[in-house]
């Protein structure tokens, strides 16, 4: 399995040693640039207990603690802490190499699928850890749906595409139905109607990001991981997937990881920000992180001074 | 910036950079590339001018056929070439389609002349049906059981295999042989035709359509083929095999409606054999002396050269394809599937599938020679199997090609992208649900393609036949797979060594030609079905 751009580790390493130099410029931290002995680990705790009471107005579905996840001998997160509420969307964002895309593949243990990686601490789903023994990855995944960076339909019908996460979770029903309710979910069905039998492969890139983010709803998961899904589109597209986005919410908790700040102020109602080194340095509501962020690097990342 | 000013001329036309050694190296490329493919060609048409013999045609013979057959051939090439492409490849499929399926026609025919009767086939289709509706009943009563049900879907057809073909044939009343073929081939391909026009056009009465008109076509062979001399048998074969992949291509280039004056080429060259034939039979002008005609294919080989035949050579080569693709090909797919799927590649269990890997590389250039001592040790000595038998050679053979089998295969399942196995997984799906509904299929059209020319490889190979003791002259077409059988090539090397020249020059060149044309064939049907799929994307 080919690690996506994002986690691999060589061009990790390029990132952190330029941008921890223009932060230890920037904050005139000189132990900024170190990974391991990092000061600010210790404030994001400072960010969970600002975020909780915010968190508590709805309930926690996904929560890390001290997470760690290395390729090998890289170290991709340092120590996570987050709480994910339900039903809403928190947005994941940070420069390059920052960790966002990993700790996304941690939660479904997509990492699994990558030898190299390896996670230390715990990373909790309803209250259970998920990389505790008698958790079942395929299970978990089946809990928690998955749309990734570029559009991926399979080479099958747009309705064989759809009905493939019923095909292999035995889900019993009118697939009909399904099929239909999460076309229309993901403002697909008016454009598809009359072409189900045709192939997912022959529709536009936009079209194919809402058939794969339909793909993810039919069998009705609790979660929805999205890995930068509107990169590879056009404004066009990418707006109708953020109005898609925000309409998600509604049934389901859905975490984003996206490189377009605007898109997660537009988007979200958490903000949680990785910079450089794999490290959680802010999570609040998104108002809070774009409007007056506890950290320098936050202010200087979102404002544009680095990253 | 760069507005100097520059009182000669402008830049570059007073000294040109030089692109001598560039042109030099582009010339012996050219060179290399044209010395290769003159030297192939040649061979081939020195061999076909011995195996056809076109001089010894009468000169009007020759005008004959150049007005009636090669003209209108070449004027129509060059309109497609020129003025519609897309007529030029439906022509090129509509002329090879008819020629392709009526060799498969022939290749089915062998098999079940020679090697699985009627009787047979039928019994096993209908062990197989009755195997079907109990696992499907089964999965109905039983949702959940998954063991259980796991072990129905294996142990249900193995014993309906063992027990109800023997039950079949030992009845004491059993229908003509035509009727059992209607029963175990037509009506299985005329489901398979309406299944796929259904599909194809989402419509069902046109799917029912097409099924009944498959049907009846070849039921009429009943009352019908005695009336123009065929057997019931070969028309409904020939309905089957050759009729209905026509008939479906003709229809769909219609439908289509782009390209349609491709089809009239199939015409004009059939029009131009008969004309061609007529006028030389009118006229009195005979004919070439050519080795390579149809008493060759279907007689047995012979001492005298003008009555050698090249018959029990091509049923065995037929009885040992079947062999190989039985027993090379799931073992080659099913170790490339596990290599690139599940295979460990890191710690010392993968530093081990690595050097297997480099291994199997290796053995994919061992000499064939050697196979052939490894198949004379494994089988014959050490198996107790027969020496020259198909059986033996065709599992000495799958040795031979199962490294190029492993190889094409793992190259086209890693070309099967990993943004489609992490779908399948971030929904939910085990590893084996990805492997079976997204990797497998994606990777078909690869696998095929390699294993197909991986066939024409082993098709080919005539030392193991030697070392494996296959008899120099086979003179009765083998009738099972334990009895001694000659191939293609290991009767043409017979022919090399015979003391009398019309061997060596004529029979011999006929044979290579025969065994060419399905070589060439084979790689044909690789190559379509590679663009086919390719296209695609």
């Amino acid at each position: 399995m080919t690690r996506d751009q994002m986690t691999d580790p060589d061009s990790r390493t390029d990132n952190q040693a330029t941008d921890g130099g223009r932060e230890s410029l920037a904050n005139n931290d000189l132990e900024g640039s170190d990974p391991t002995t990092d000061p600010l680990v210790d404030s994001s705790i400072d960010v969970d207990k600002s975020a909780a009471p915010s968190g508590s107005e709805s309930r926690t579905v996904i929560e890390s603690r001290d997470l760690d996840v290395f390729y090998d001998d890289v170290q991709a997160l340092q120590s996570v802490d987050i709480d994910i509420p339900a039903e809403q969307v928190t947005a994941i964002i940070g420069p390059s190499g920052c960790g966002k895309s990993t700790f996304l593949r941690c939660i479904n243990r997509m990492n699994d699928l990558v030898d190299a990686a390896r996670v230390d601490g715990e990373l909790l789903f309803e209250g259970k850890n998920v990389y505790d023994d008698d958790v079942d990855p395929v299970v978990l995944r089946r809990k928690i749906g998955m749309v990734f960076q570029a559009p991926n339909p399979f080479p099958k019908s747009i309705y064989d595409n759809v009905t493939y996460g019923l095909d292999v979770q035995g889900v019993d029903g009118d697939y009909d139905e399904i099929v239909e309710d999460a076309l229309r979910r993901a403002a697909l069905w008016d454009e598809v109607k009359d072409q189900l039998d045709s192939s997912g492969l022959d529709l536009s890139g936009g079209q194919q990001q809402r058939l794969c983010i339909a793909r993810a709803i039919a069998p009705d998961p609790d979660v929805i991981l999205m890995d930068e899904p509107a990169s590879a589109l056009d404004p066009v597209a990418t707006s109708k997937i953020e109005d898609l986005i925000e309409d998600l919410a509604e049934e389901y908790t859905v975490v984003i990881v996206t490189h377009n700040m605007q898109q997660a102020a537009r988007i979200s109602d958490k903000t949680a920000v990785f910079l450089t080194g794999g490290e959680l340095v802010e999570f609040d509501d998104t108002d809070k992180i774009f409007e007056n962020p506890e950290h320098d690097r936050v202010e200087d990342y979102i404002t544009g001074k680095f990253g | 910036m760069a507005t100097d000013q520059r009182t000669g001329d402008w830049y570059g036309t007073d000294e040109a950079v030089s692109r001598l050694r560039g042109q030099a190296f582009k010339s012996l490329c050219l060179g290399a590339t044209l010395l290769a493919l003159v030297s192939v060609f040649v061979l081939l048409l020195y061999v076909a001018n011995d195996a056809f013999r076109p001089l010894s045609a009468d000169i009007g013979w020759l005008l004959t056929f150049a007005a009636s057959l090669l003209l209108p051939t070449l004027g129509a090439t060059g309109y497609y070439y020129t003025r519609d492409a897309r007529a030029g490849e439906t022509a090129a499929i509509a002329l090879g389609l008819p020629v392709v399926s009526l060799l498969l026609t022939g290749g089915v025919f062998i098999t079940l002349e020679h090697i699985v009767t009627v009787y047979q086939w039928a019994s096993i289709v209908v062990a197989l049906a009755i195997a079907a509706a109990v696992v499907f009943a089964h999965g109905r009563v039983r949702t959940s059981a998954d063991l259980e049900r796991f072990i129905v879907l294996v142990a249900v057809p193995i014993a309906a295999l063992v027990l109800i073909p023997d039950l079949i044939l030992s009845l004491p009343m059993l229908p003509t042989e035509a009727l059992a073929l209607l029963g175990s081939v037509v009506v299985p391909v005329a489901v398979v035709v309406g299944w796929f026009v259904r599909r194809q056009r989402e419509n069902d009465r046109d799917g029912a359509i097409a099924a009944g008109l498959t049907l009846v076509v070849a039921a009429a062979g009943l009352g019908l083929a005695p009336v123009v001399g065929l057997s019931p048998f070969v028309w409904m074969l020939l309905v089957v095999v050759t009729a209905v992949p026509v008939g479906l291509y003709v229809e769909s280039v219609v439908r289509r409606g782009a390209g349609t004056a491709g089809l009239a080429f199939p015409v004009l060259v059939a029009g131009g054999v008969i004309v061609g034939v007529v006028v030389t039979e009118a006229l009195g002008f005979a004919g070439p002396n050519s080795w390579l005609d149809w008493g060759f294919l279907t007689d047995p080989p012979s001492r005298t050269p003008e009555d050698a035949g090249f018959y029990p050579p091509l049923v065995g080569s037929v009885m040992m394809l079947l062999v190989i693709v039985v027993s090379a090909f799931p073992v080659g797919v099913g170790a490339a599937v596990y290599l690139e799927e599940y295979a460990p590649d890191r710690g010392w269990w993968g530093r081990l599938v690595d050097l297997i890997e480099v291994n199997i590389g290796n053995l994919a250039g061992v000499p064939s020679v050697v196979y052939g001592v490894l198949g004379l040790a494994l089988f014959i000595r050490q198996g107790g199997l027969g020496s020259g038998t198909a059986l033996v050679g065709g599992f000495t053979v799958s040795l031979l090609i199962l490294p190029i089998v492993i190889i094409s295969s793992q190259e086209a399942i890693s070309a099967v992208p990993d943004s489609m196995r992490e779908a399948s997984y971030g929904m939910g799906a085990t590893r084996w649900q990805t492997v079976r509904n997204v990797v497998l299929p994606e990777a078909l059209p690869g696998i095929m393609t390699g294993n197909i020319l991986a066939m024409g490889r082993a098709i080919g190979e005539t030392a193991p036949l030697l070392i494996i003791g296959a008899p120099a002259v086979v003179r009765i077409a083998p009738d099972s797979f334990t009895s001694k059988f000659s191939a293609m090539p290991r009767q043409i090397y017979t022919w090399s060594s015979e003391i009398d020249a019309a061997f060596q020059h004529g029979v011999l060149a006929a044979g290579v030609m025969t065994l060419l044309v399905v070589l060439l064939l084979m790689n044909g049907a690789a190559i379509i079905i590679r663009n086919k799929y390719q296209r695609r994307d």
